[in-house]
């Protein structure tokens, strides 16, 4: 399990040295031998939907299949590519879309599987492996006053040995503001700047007196604090001057609300937005509730797609959408589906992806891969790919434990062709 | 195979209060297996070292073999001098009751001129309630309780109540590690399903909570930089081999059971073929002291074990049972009597001893006790194992010093040895020969000068780490999260309201889920529906109080009443076998589930989203967060400022500021009601009444750090309170700095 890679270093080293010798990074040779692609994508929105989102009824759907469950199967903006018809709206803008149809996960579990989904390893009792929001926000820096790694509506996973810089940034609800970025009620901004001018002094006092370093990061933890309840871009958590017509078209949900807020931060230069929305783990009812989850989710992600196509930031921005796994092909009796982790599909768009693409199939039931299967880690590789990052640079843990910023994954070259 | 006798099978159900039991310290016949050896202590040379030292004049016992240790590793610094009366009370009140002192307590202190007050303050913290609910944060860190998983909430009051009951660490251990049963009912079961009672994860947890040891490299490979081997791995994990966790799929009841079928193969998986791995047997792979020698302190130690077990005896005939169940109960209950010091009636402890026998039996045939599993516990626990006593000491010292005499403490391999070997075998000695008792190794620390050194400031850092890392100063400690959160608390009086009622009337907005009327569009989302609600929610469970204010839900906690909760599990324990004994078909327990479900869900009903005026006296008290059901949630003050998620083995509370800490102590509601000066509270006299103000900034500096201000202070705060008009504005100003100030958070 958590020491895999340690047996990796022993067996691979060989090979690996050769490989290098020769001149090629192993990710080369893995991967792509001599595209010329330049990654384009500086941010992420990553869309969690947590549950386990059923494959069949959005995005990978069987029409005529005794699986195949209530929703028709509806053509695209791109010829040959059918959705669900609870998207008819993303239905539109397929040709910035790329669906991979051929996870194979492992993990049937929520923890388990949200765990791997989100970082890229299996869950270990030893450590914890930081998140994919972690990964790219230890990669690229910080751009402008707001944190680089926002969370909307629900928790993002940890930063562990990436360190503290690394955490994502929580808010609760998107629109809605947060009480810690101002001085509390009845503290006028006069005030509570003479408190803060007055608190600096007795701090530096205090820290002449010791040699603890921690007491100058004390300082400096307030300066960030100041920094960003000062800063002009908090706008961007807000939502008071979107005119109505425009929250209508993302549909004025807490997820279409999710959407904007995510789409102002990228814009302002926040690195990684996860948006959290859960719900999917439909047991019971299963085809109301992805039709409710469509009519949620659906104008929200088109209208997203195509603001940021037309102000030309969807080049620099992936978007990811996914969930733990999918569901069970087969329908129970209470008209849900279960937990199926051995074939799901991953949206994304943008980031300078191919658009239109699908990658890999399942089979015409939608139980296991048929072509191209595609482990957890190489789509994390492939969204590092777009992003510029090296999958599999090495970072240390506290313990000096090396360990990749992705588990031994490969950029799939189809999304990049 | 052979059975090995069990001495203690039944010790491990659990009997709530009363459940203390009496195992033999000798080790057990060994099995095969390969030791890993360590170079013995030679006892001669120990003993003339502590003789040695005994010479010495000054501090306690301690202090002088770590000084005479010092001395023999060649440090030649002096040490820093001990802390004035004040620095000190408010040290010790924040390690052992985990909040600073009230001003009251620090004027009875100052005035008390008895030269061994120190010592009798110490006694008085260990015996408050407050030192309980501290220490039970220190526990549920290291077996790493969370009140969210299975029976976690038991295991949290299960560990308090052990700690109040005065249960000995080798005690409590043995229970988490043997402990069989459903989640809840038997608390200590929290442990194993805690990891999913997977044996490779347990054999890692085992080995680094109780023993300090990192084995769990092993798991995958030889140890890279230490002496396990991963055949010392699997042989340690075999222990929990046949351990199981079972959840019913009707109750949704889970248990931890043995399973006789299921084992721990070796070679590991992929190494070899499925018919050439073997069933492993489980191996002890630490060095412990030979069966042969009886060292001073185990010698100790049994007399004591000898003298509880004739207490227990003369109860034992006083009560005039027979019943062998009933035996081991009313020893229990006689240990446990005197550990009460005579607070319960012997009458009472006999009935109840009954009570519990009877349960007992309806009990004993339902979950097969592991003998592999007690088997581990008494090797583990033994005081002929050198690494599970100074284990605990370690972490007791680090948390309560700053520094482990092992560092980090949850390493101990020969390429991190301890810096001081003999002050720690010294320390885990009276630890061991005390009965393993908690109070005892936290008095023997805190009465010493290592405990109450100075920090050292004004020398170069390499002279301030030798200084610190010999013990002769103590480093700068941040509070506990939990110790800072309760210390604004105290210095801004609010454990009650402080204004007047309906004084602070205020309207705030509330966004509610309201049920839409006239909806019913049949099978609607009521999953996602029920995820939005969660969603509106931040941080804990709403409190209902109408108190919640924008943003308190992130200071507040839900207080978890571990009476309460010992009592239901109790309950629920005596249900378990009815549970566990009906037999139901497939159809039986789907019709079942289906009611269930159906009773909690409410079908066709629409949801909408709607802010409701609340209108609520801004007049708010707060709880101790010792007492908070934990880990809170993530972004809670407690876990901004430190507490972990419990999740992963040998997470440390990390301590180093953050923007999110700084957020939450400039605008958030705890230091801002802290700093507003109520009329119940005394500054308010001082300012109305008395007009002292010089007073009231002297009373301001005694609440919030424990000491009197300089001259300069008093006029400095005086400009500052002048800053505005209302001089109770002005002082809130005034305490609003001193509370944000890295004065108040760090330890002096």
């Amino acid at each position: 399990m958590g020491c895999l890679d340690y047996q990796m270093n022993r067996r691979a080293v060989l090979q690996a040295s050769l490989a290098s010798i020769l001149g090629f990074s192993m990710r080369d040779l893995i991967a792509f031998g001599g595209t010329d692609h330049t990654p384009t994508a500086e941010h992420v929105i990553f869309f969690w939907n947590g549950g386990g989102m059923s494959h069949i009824d959005t995005f990978d759907p069987k029409p005529g299949r005794p699986t195949g469950g209530e929703f028709d199967a509806i053509d695209t903006s791109v010829s040959g590519i059918k959705i669900s018809q609870i998207f008819p709206e993303v239905a539109k803008v397929m040709e910035h879309c790329a669906l991979v149809r051929s996870i194979a996960g492992v993990n049937g579990d929520h923890g388990r599987g949200t765990y791997q989904l989100q970082t890229s390893y299996n869950q270990t009792a030893n450590l914890l492996h930081p998140g994919f929001g972690s990964v790219v926000t230890s990669e690229k820096k910080q751009l402008g006053d707001l944190p680089a790694y926002v969370t909307i509506s629900g928790r993002a996973p940890k930063a562990s040995y990436l360190g503290q810089k690394c955490e994502a940034y929580f808010i609760g609800g998107p629109g809605e503001k947060d009480p810690y970025l101002s001085f509390p009620e009845g503290i006028a901004s006069a005030r509570g700047n003479q408190r803060l001018e007055v608190l600096e002094k007795f701090n530096g006092r205090f820290a002449e007196k010791s040699s603890n370093k921690e007491l100058k990061s004390t300082q400096t933890s307030i300066d960030e604090a100041l920094t960003l309840m000062r800063s002009p871009a908090l706008a961007a958590f807000e939502l008071d001057k979107v005119p109505t017509s425009q929250l209508n078209r993302y549909g004025d949900t807490p997820f279409g609300r999710g959407c904007l807020v995510a789409r102002q931060l990228v814009e302002t230069g926040v690195r990684f937005v996860q948006v959290n929305r859960g719900g999917f783990d439909t047991h019971m009812n299963n085809f109301p509730a992805m039709e409710s989850h469509g009519e949620i989710m659906d104008p929200a992600l088109a209208s997203l797609i195509t603001d940021l196509a037309d102000s030309g930031m969807l080049k620099k921005t992936l978007i990811v959408m996914l969930s733990e796994f999918g569901r069970t092909p087969k329908i129970n009796k209470d008209s849900g589906r279960d937990h199926w982790p051995n074939v799901f599909t991953c949206f994304m768009a943008g980031g300078g992806i191919k658009g239109g693409t699908v990658v890999g199939t399942s089979d015409e039931d939608g139980f296991e891969p048929k072509d191209n299967p595609v482990k957890v880690s190489n789509l994390h590789a492939s969204f590092c790919h777009a992003l510029g990052i090296d999958p599999d640079k090495k970072v240390m843990t506290p313990l000096q434990r090396p360990f990749k910023l992705v588990e031994d994954g490969a950029p799939i070259k189809e999304l990049f062709a | 195979m052979k059975r090995w006798p069990m001495l203690a099978a039944t010790a491990c159900l659990s009997l709530g209060a009363l459940g203390l039991s009496v195992f033999d310290v000798q080790a057990k016949p060994p099995v095969a297996q390969k030791k890993v050896e360590k170079a013995p202590v030679d006892p001669k040379a120990e003993a003339a070292f502590r003789e040695q030292a005994k010479k010495l004049t000054n501090g306690t016992e301690l202090d002088k073999i770590l000084a005479l240790e010092n001395k023999e590793r060649g440090i030649k610094a002096d040490p820093m001098p001990v802390v004035d009366d004040l620095t000190f009370l408010r040290r010790v009140y924040c390690d052992l009751v985990g909040r600073i002192p009230t001003n009251e307590e620090a004027a009875a202190f100052e005035a008390d001129k008895n030269p061994s007050k120190r010592n009798e303050i110490i006694d008085r913290l260990i015996a408050d309630d407050r030192f309980v609910d501290r220490w039970t944060v220190f526990y549920a860190d290291m077996f790493r309780l969370r009140a969210q998983a299975d029976g976690g909430g038991a295991a949290l009051a299960w560990v308090h109540q052990a700690i109040a009951d005065g249960m000995s660490h080798d005690e409590m251990s043995r229970r988490l590690i043997t402990t069989n049963g459903k989640a809840g009912a038997a608390p200590e079961v929290a442990f194993v399903l805690g990891d999913n009672a997977d044996p490779m994860i347990l054999a890692g947890v085992t080995s680094q909570v109780f023993m300090g040891v990192r084995i769990s490299c092993a798991q995958c490979h030889d140890h890279p930089f230490d002496v396990w081997t991963q055949e010392n791995f699997y042989g340690f994990a075999a222990y929990f081999g046949k351990t199981q966790r079972i959840e019913n799929q009707f109750t949704r009841t889970i248990y931890a059971k043995e399973n006789e079928q299921s084992t721990v193969l070796w070679p590991p998986e992929g190494k070899a073929k499925p018919d050439e791995r073997k069933p492993m047997k489980p191996s002890f792979p630490f060095d412990t002291v030979a069966a042969n020698e009886t060292p001073e302190y185990i010698a100790r130690l049994n007399a004591l074990r000898a003298k509880q077990k004739a207490a227990k005896d003369t109860l034992l005939a006083k009560a005039g049972a027979k019943d062998s169940d009933v035996d081991d109960l009313l020893a229990d209950a006689s240990e446990n009597e005197e550990k009460a010091k005579g607070k319960k009636q012997d009458d009472a402890i006999t009935k109840q001893a009954k009570q519990d026998a009877k349960d007992l039996n309806i009990k004993a045939g339902l979950y097969t006790t592991s003998e592999w599993r007690m088997q581990l516990a008494e090797l583990v626990t033994s005081p002929r194992n050198r690494f599970f006593a100074k284990n605990l000491v370690n972490r007791v010292w680090s948390d309560l010093v700053g520094r482990g005499i092992i560092d980090p403490i949850d390493d101990f391999s020969d390429n991190n040895p301890p810096s001081h070997p003999k002050t720690l075998d010294y320390v885990a000695d009276e630890f061991v020969a005390s009965g393993y008792d908690l109070r005892t190794l936290v008095r023997l620390i805190v009465s010493s000068q290592v405990y109450q050194r100075a920090h050292v400031y004004g020398l170069a850092e390499q002279d301030q780490q030798e200084l610190e890392n010999s013990f002769l100063a103590t480093p700068m400690r941040r509070m506990l999260s939990e110790t800072l959160y309760d210390s604004i608390i105290t210095a801004g009086h609010l454990f009650d309201v402080k204004h007047t009622p309906g004084k602070n009337m205020k309207t705030t907005w509330k966004l509610s889920q309201m049920v839409k009327p006239g909806t019913g569009r049949q099978g609607l989302a009521l999953t996602a529906m029920k995820f939005e609600q969660k969603m509106a929610m931040k941080g804990p469970a709403a409190d209902e109080d109408d108190e919640a204010a924008a943003g308190a839900n992130l200071e507040k906690g839900i207080e978890i009443d571990f009476g309460k909760v010992l009592a239901k599990a109790k309950e629920d324990g005596k249900k378990v076998e009815v549970e566990e004994m009906r037999v139901m078909s497939k159809e039986e327990i789907e019709a079942e589930r289906m009611r269930a479900q159906m009773q909690t869900q409410r079908r066709g009903v629409d949801y909408i989203d709607r802010y409701v005026k609340a209108t609520f006296d801004d007049n708010p008290k707060f709880g101790s967060s010792l007492r908070m059901s934990s880990p809170a949630a993530p972004e809670h003050f407690l876990r901004v400022f430190g507490q972990t998620d419990r999740e992963i083995l040998g997470e440390s509370r990390d301590h180093a500021p953050n923007m999110r800490q700084a957020l939450m102590m400039l605008n958030g509601q705890l230091i801002h009601e802290a700093s507003r000066v109520g009329e119940f509270e005394p500054m308010h006299a001082v300012l109305a009444e008395q007009k002292n103000l010089d007073g009231a900034i002297k009373l301001a500096y005694r609440e919030v750090l424990t000491r009197e201000p300089t001259t300069n202070e008093i006029k400095e705060a005086k400009s500052i309170i002048a800053a505005q008009k209302d001089q109770f504005d002005g002082m809130a100003d005034f305490r609003w700095i001193l509370l944000n100030c890295n004065e108040f958070r760090f330890l002096r």
